[in-house]
């Protein structure tokens, strides 16, 4: 092997040496201080929930810290699809009602169908105490407007089943009350821990 | 280069000649191959004097080649350990799978860019870390990977954009959904990039376009740099206060830096960027033909860990955010 060849071969790594060395020691400094940032997590963690107005103590059970914005962005991811799908369902069965059962009676199984999503979704959200009981009652009276229309969809003629409508708007009222009151609770960091 | 055993190479030519790629880096190549022609040029016998660490490396290959029975057929080893190592890829496409099924809009529109997504940057990495690793270990056995990865980083890249197509909220129908803004924009640009390397990524391809394969697959390296611009245009630098409404970084566990995808991803490319410099292949080269493996094992090691550290970071979000997709109840934190 030359000299020349043997110079050449360790400049021409050398670069390479540096830019590694050079590398590696800002890496190690970022690992660094990394550990030290991670070191402070507890107290961060603790000016987080305060910040945030959450006590964990008040949150759902098997969740740390839950705050109202979550909480009301959960329960939005569940609502706003579910109104979304109902409003065409509906659309569909005030298209029928007059003039098409078969269809009309579709559209209805299809709200129907809707609803028991939207109680199943909103069931499996983890609320604390006192919106749970808001929910559970917003799933109840959404199940007896689900019945009902269950019922209207199995009427026989249209008039028949334009009778149901009344009764199904007392029913949709309920369900805009629970509503109501669960987006107040949601609004309320007392209420959402 | 024809798939020899790496011992025999070993034994038979220049040290050097070991870490050459295969041309188009061979059919188990995804990305183009590690090394410049500078750099894998022959050079005499006598200048390799580390000779019995090619040996001891190409142990693990050889190793690896070894086939055992196993329900009346012959295994390699190789094969298992590449399934066991190329299997966890599917994972974010099979965390889908539910949302999928029952064509759950709320769960794909919530949570498919977390899911899919993060599927993709991770299956990018894992992609891009095989090139490294070999260059580091000089061991081959596990470069099928790297074309395993990059698919399935295509795969979940053209999942999340037509799960986007389909059901984000913004104006402007399925285009408007897939490039309104400009950080979808380079997501999009980064998907019809991905494409022609997903058709192109297999043998016959690699046969028919010869040389222009290899330049056709350095694709990935603007579809890596995309994605920095992505992440950049999505969550900006620093890292947000709180709230569930101003992009990752949420505090509840105190560590919002951690949480910063753009910070994940600058950990993690650290590492990647530069084991492929070819100043710094050059030199990781020449100490292992000085037998001084240890000096690279040394100096790459912060790297290495700062790589593990985002990337932990990057599969923490991965991992709760799919388990929230695949039970069907999309976190939108």
């Amino acid at each position: 092997m030359s000299e020349t060849y043997a110079r050449g071969g360790r400049e021409s790594t050398g670069a390479g040496g540096f830019i590694l060395v050079v590398a590696s020691l800002l890496a190690a400094l970022l690992v660094l201080a990394g550990l030290i940032y991670a070191a402070g997590t507890p107290a961060r963690h603790r000016a987080a929930l305060a910040e945030a107005g959450c006590e964990p103590s008040l949150s759902p059970a098997g969740v740390q810290c839950t705050t109202a914005q979550m909480l009301t962005k959960r329960y939005l991811a569940v609502v706003v699809p579910a109104r979304q799908q109902l409003a065409a369902d509906i659309a569909a069965y005030r298209t029928n009602q007059r003039r098409d059962l078969a269809a009309a009676q579709t559209a209805l199984m299809a709200e129907v169908t809707s609803e028991h999503a939207f109680d199943t979704s909103l069931a499996h959200i983890t609320l604390p105490p006192a919106i749970a009981a808001i929910a559970r009652a917003l799933i109840r009276a959404n199940e007896a407007r689900a019945t009902l229309t269950a019922k209207q969809a199995g009427s026989t003629s249209l008039t028949q089943l334009r009778s149901f409508d009344r009764r199904v708007d007392v029913a949709s009222a309920a369900v805009q009350k629970e509503m109501k009151l669960i987006r107040a609770a949601l609004e309320s960091p007392a209420h959402a821990g | 280069m024809a798939r020899t055993p790496v011992g025999r190479r070993a034994r038979e030519g220049p040290a050097a000649d070991y870490y050459q790629p295969a041309p188009y880096d061979g059919p188990a190549g995804y990305e183009p191959g590690p090394y410049p022609d500078v750099a894998v040029a022959p050079r005499p016998v006598e200048d390799a004097p580390g000779q019995p660490l090619k040996a001891d490396k190409s142990r693990v290959d050889e190793w690896m080649e070894v086939t055992f029975k196993f329900g009346g057929s012959k295994i390699k080893r190789k094969a298992v350990a590449l399934v066991i190592l190329g299997a966890p890829a599917l994972i974010p496409l099979f965390l889908m799978v539910p949302a999928f099924l029952t064509v759950n809009q709320n769960t794909i529109s919530v949570s498919v860019d977390d899911t899919l997504g993060t599927g993709a940057e991770i299956c990018l990495f894992l992609c891009l870390l095989v090139t490294p690793m070999s260059t580091i270990t000089g061991q081959r056995w596990f470069l099928p990977l790297r074309r395993w990865y990059g698919i399935m980083m295509a795969c979940c890249a053209i999942g999340d954009a037509t799960a986007a197509g389909i059901t984000d909220n913004f104006a402007g129908g399925v285009f408007g959904r897939l490039a309104g803004h400009v950080f979808e924009l380079m997501g999009f640009m980064m998907v019809m990039l991905v494409i022609p390397l997903l058709l192109t990524g297999n043998p016959w391809a690699q046969r028919k376009l010869g040389k222009y394969w290899k330049r056709l697959h350095r694709l990935i390296y603007v579809i890596w740099a995309l994605l920095f611009a992505h992440l950049i245009l999505l969550e900006g630098i620093g890292f947000q206060p709180g709230g569930t409404d101003d992009g990752s970084g949420f505090p509840g566990d105190g560590d919002p830096v951690f949480h910063q995808r753009l910070y994940q991803f600058g950990a993690c490319s650290l590492f990647l960027l530069t084991l492929r410099l070819p100043p710094v292949k050059r030199w990781i080269v020449a100490r292992q033909k000085e037998g001084r493996n240890w000096l690279v094992y040394v100096t790459v090691a912060p790297l290495f860990v700062l790589f593990v550290f985002g990337f932990t970071f990057i599969l923490n979000e991965e991992f709760f955010k799919g388990i929230d997709s695949f039970t069907e109840h999309p976190s939108s934190e």
